[in-house]
């Protein structure tokens, strides 16, 4: 049964409840529903689960953008209401006959509701007995196919009745949410036949074979690794000096060998100069010329103009004069679409763009075109706002205050950097820390990649060049205990801050991932920064989805822990293919809190919102 | 010598070619009946006159009150108990800011005729702050909204947005009056006024020193606040910082209402 229907503006104010319905809705679905869907331009999607201590509920929205109406509805997720999108719709197109701003309270909208309802469920009923009848074989042909299925699936769908209606794509649907699809079914039982008779082993169908082949898979992998590594090691033995490339218009550099030279005294004896190359770049004020940003602006309208011009000079600036009627979707297609491509050669991944499209798109849908616009300047204007807000920090990025917060409690301020290989997680850090200690923090490092080798040598030297404290216990050590150490000589030392490298990995891979979920778990970091580059394409959205997913799926507690916080590095290469931050935030909801930006220490920003909204858009 | 002479001929012609332009410019002039003359000259002289003024009626006195603070502390039933006098059927959270000028709802009875305000309820997602820096140089006063029953949890973001909203240009060079709103307080385990004066003083005081070491990057904050080496406290800001207390759902909102008349 339906559990609540709600129409409120988006300002905020309810306007009419079912009170017939009248059951309370247990935590807080709607308020999560806006500030965790609608406002991170989500809204595109069909529905949203919300989850709460005993109450697992589905809501379904629709917009009235002319009229600035939201109408949610609430039902329990076991039960699969095929009416209620037909529902909204009516409910919508009523109470859109009897709206006036003016007016605050609408009782008489009850006795239109129980009509509405009554009706969506008779034609939802009579629906589902037609389509019973008309896919009847298909039912059959598939039902030879589930044979090998675990008994909840079908526990399940007979559960819920209203959903087994042979209704093809509700079927469909209603798998995929279970975590299966069809055609993945087949496959699996395949394999498992296959798997089956190659090793006798495991009878439970549900949750094997993505493991297995995943292990096989890495397997495969390390061999690789260690050919690769075989080969670099044998080049490294005849080392061949090499002069410097002197560039055209640089000036010459005297050393690029920045490595100390190892005395016979051993390393521990030379003398380091503590690297100071001036002001961190977090620190320094953005300049932007407004020149060249109006000259985009410029250049974006003109793009937009030979746009409209293919319409029909005539009826374009007759429309942009009178003003159209309302918009719908077949008019904000084509804007969209030029949208959409734009953001994609951006390098946004194409996912995310699609799924910001439609979000745009159904804040847009029926609105009024003001006069003196043309449709594609406002579906722009409503994807920049859409994308400010989407940049926007959710959350306070002041690392400082956090640690000064930390400070009081005579805690360590612990930050975990995690990320897949070469993205530069221990450069980042080196230049992290540079900027802690600018700002009077006493830092500590903590080599917990024990698994690539040099990588403990490589933060040493950062260490020293920086002149901190750093933490090691060699390799082959478990990386989660290694930092719980640290974390406790930090203590002990008083340091402020503790830096955690972590070894990279590629996000599918499990022993690995359960590896850094352990260590997340067990020290409880307050910061877990994902370093990701900027160069990432559509492999941004898998890399930040499977990272927060195998956090959550393989963590003990109950509450894990997730990504925090983003780190952008190698933002220098990409000049204004800047869609990876995007991608980034918008799929994990984590702020970008730096953006590395160049080889030295200084080379650490905070992401403009701006100027990146600017060069997506333009 | 030459070049001179050269030049003063170049002025005569010059001002022969004028004089024959001002005398074919008044034969034109002559043609058109003195009444159209009229006419255009007076709409032209009236239009101007009517624009300077509304230009400058709306800069003398802008009537905008904010309605600011985090989200869920009671800004949009705030904003309707002020308008209606009543909080209706409840609110969600705002997606867009309302908007609306009317004479509050206490003082429509009153006889003598009191000016509208336009009040405006920006909501407190962190997402949609951006929204603010939109009013906030029109505004002749910010009433920040603080959630008394539940304020420990959000003390620190609270005051993160109210140094924000200090620390902002266009409230410091106009020095926009801010009440603190201590709302909820018919609640039995609200905090006292006093004690969240305190404790984001308090919090304001450590902002200043973490936001001061990243100011010169942050482009939002452009002052600082406070004296340097003395505690913070809301009575060092240029502008007047008053606290308040309030109950949006009981309708006790008659500090909120004095405030309002005080700054329109």
């Amino acid at each position: 049964m339906l559990e609540q229907l709600l129409i409120f503006t988006r300002g905020g104010l309810i306007l009419w409840t079912c009170k017939e319905l009248g059951n309370a809705l247990k935590g807080s679905p709607i308020d999560t529903l806006i500030r965790s869907c609608l406002l991170e331009e989500r809204s595109g999607a069909a529905s949203y689960n919300y989850d709460a201590p005993g109450a697992a509920y589905t809501l379904k929205w629709t917009f009235h953008n002319e009229l600035g109406l939201v109408f949610v509805a609430v039902y329990q997720r076991i039960l699969h209401l095929l009416y209620v999108d037909d529902l909204l719709a009516m409910v919508k197109q009523g109470f859109s006959e009897i709206y006036d701003p003016k007016r605050m309270v609408y009782d008489d909208f009850d006795e239109t509701f129980r009509q509405l309802r009554m009706e969506a469920e008779a034609r939802a009923s009579e629906l589902k007995r037609s389509k019973q009848v008309a896919m009847k074989p298909v039912n059959n042909a598939r039902k030879q196919g589930q044979d090998q299925k675990t008994g909840f699936g079908e526990n399940k769908k007979s559960n819920s009745g209203l959903a087994d209606v042979g209704d093809a794509e509700r079927t469909k649907s209603h798998q995929l949410e279970n975590g299966y699809s069809n055609g993945n079914r087949v496959i699996e039982s395949k394999l498992t036949a296959v798997v089956n008779g190659k090793e006798n082993a495991s009878s439970n169908v549900g949750a094997f074979d993505v493991n297995k082949l995943q292990k096989l898979r890495s397997k495969g992998g390390k061999k690789t690794d260690t050919v690769v590594n075989k080969g670099s090691k044998e080049e490294s033995k005849k080392k061949v000096t090499k002069k410097n490339r002197v560039w055209d218009d640089k000036p010459v550099e005297a050393k690029l060998d920045f490595t100390d030279p190892v005395g016979e005294n051993g390393e521990n004896n030379i003398e380091v100069l503590a690297a100071d190359q001036g002001q961190s770049m977090m620190d320094k004020e953005e300049v932007f010329s407004s020149d060249s940003e109006d000259e985009e602006d410029e250049e974006g309208s003109q793009g937009s103009k030979l746009e409209a011009k293919k319409k029909g000079w005539f009826s374009s600036m007759f429309q942009s004069i009178s003003g159209k009627a309302s918009l719908d979707k077949a008019d904000l297609e084509p804007a969209l679409k030029a949208l959409k491509d734009r953001l994609m050669t951006k390098n946004v991944a194409e996912e995310i763009a699609e799924k910001l499209c439609e979000s745009v798109a159904a804040s847009l849908e029926g609105k009024k075109l003001a006069s003196f616009t043309r449709i594609s300047s406002t579906v722009q204007n409503a994807m920049e706002e859409a994308l400010v807000r989407i940049l926007t920090p959710r959350r306070s990025i002041d690392i400082l205050r956090d640690v000064h917060t930390a400070q009081e409690q005579k805690k360590p301020y612990v930050v975990v950097f995690v990320g897949v290989n070469g993205v530069g997680k221990s450069t980042n850090l080196a230049k992290v820390a540079y900027w802690l200690l600018q700002h009077k923090v006493s830092v500590m490092m903590a080599a917990c990649d024990t698994f690539r080798s040099g990588a403990v040598e490589q933060l040493r030297t950062h260490a020293r060049r920086l002149q901190i404290p750093i933490f090691e216990k060699g390799y082959e050590k478990d990386p989660a205990i290694v930092a719980k150490e640290a974390i406790q000589e930090a203590s002990r030392n008083g340091s402020e801050v503790v830096l955690v490298d972590t070894a990279g990995r590629m996000q599918d891979n499990e022993p690995l991932m359960r590896a850094l979920s352990k260590l997340i778990n067990l020290n409880s970091p307050d910061l877990v920064l994902f370093v990701g580059e900027a160069l990432v394409g559509n492999d941004a959205v898998d890399q930040l989805s499977k990272f927060n997913q195998k956090l959550a799926d393989l963590s003990t507690s109950p509450n894990p822990r997730l990504i925090d916080g983003i780190l952008l590095t190698k933002f220098d290469t990409i000049d204004d293919k800047v869609g990876a931050a995007l991608s980034m935030v918008y799929i994990s909801g984590a702020p970008v809190m730096f953006v590395g930006c160049g080889q030295s220490y200084t080379d650490l920003k905070k992401l403009n919102v701006k100027s990146i909204v600017k060069t997506l858009i333009k | 010598m030459e070049g001179a002479e050269q030049w003063k001929v170049q002025v005569e012609q010059l001002k022969v070619h004028m004089e024959h332009w001002l005398e074919q410019g008044l034969e034109l002039v002559h043609q058109i009946p003195p009444i159209q003359l009229y006419v255009g000259v007076a709409v032209l002289l009236f239009t101007t006159l009517l624009l300077l003024l509304t230009r400058l009626f709306n800069r003398r006195k802008s009537n905008i009150i904010l309605l600011s603070g985090l989200s869920g502390s009671g800004k949009t039933v705030l904003f309707y108990q002020l308008r209606d006098g009543s909080s209706h059927q409840g609110t969600v959270t705002s997606m867009e800011p309302n908007e609306g000028t009317f004479v509050l709802h206490s003082e429509i009875t009153k006889k003598d005729k009191l000016k509208p305000v336009h009040l405006v309820d920006v909501p407190g997602h962190s997402r949609l702050r951006a929204k603010l820096d939109e009013f906030l140089p029109q505004a002749a006063g910010v009433v920040f909204v603080v959630d008394a029953l539940d304020f420990l949890p959000n003390c620190r973001a609270a005051s993160e947005y109210l140094y924000d909203i200090l620390t902002n240009a266009s409230v410091v060079k106009k020095k926009i009056p801010v009440l603190i709103l201590c709302n909820k307080a018919d609640k039995v385990t609200a905090h006292t006024k006093e004690f969240i004066n305190k404790q984001m003083e308090k919090e304001i005081d450590k902002l200043r020193v973490s936001r001061s070491a990243i100011s010169d990057a942050d482009i939002s904050n452009d002052f600082t606040l406070g004296v340097p080496g003395k505690a913070f406290s809301f009575t060092q800001c240029h502008n007047k910082v008053t606290v308040a207390e309030a109950s949006g759902l009981k309708g006790e909102v008659s500090e909120v209402e004095q405030f309002i008349r005080e700054n329109v």
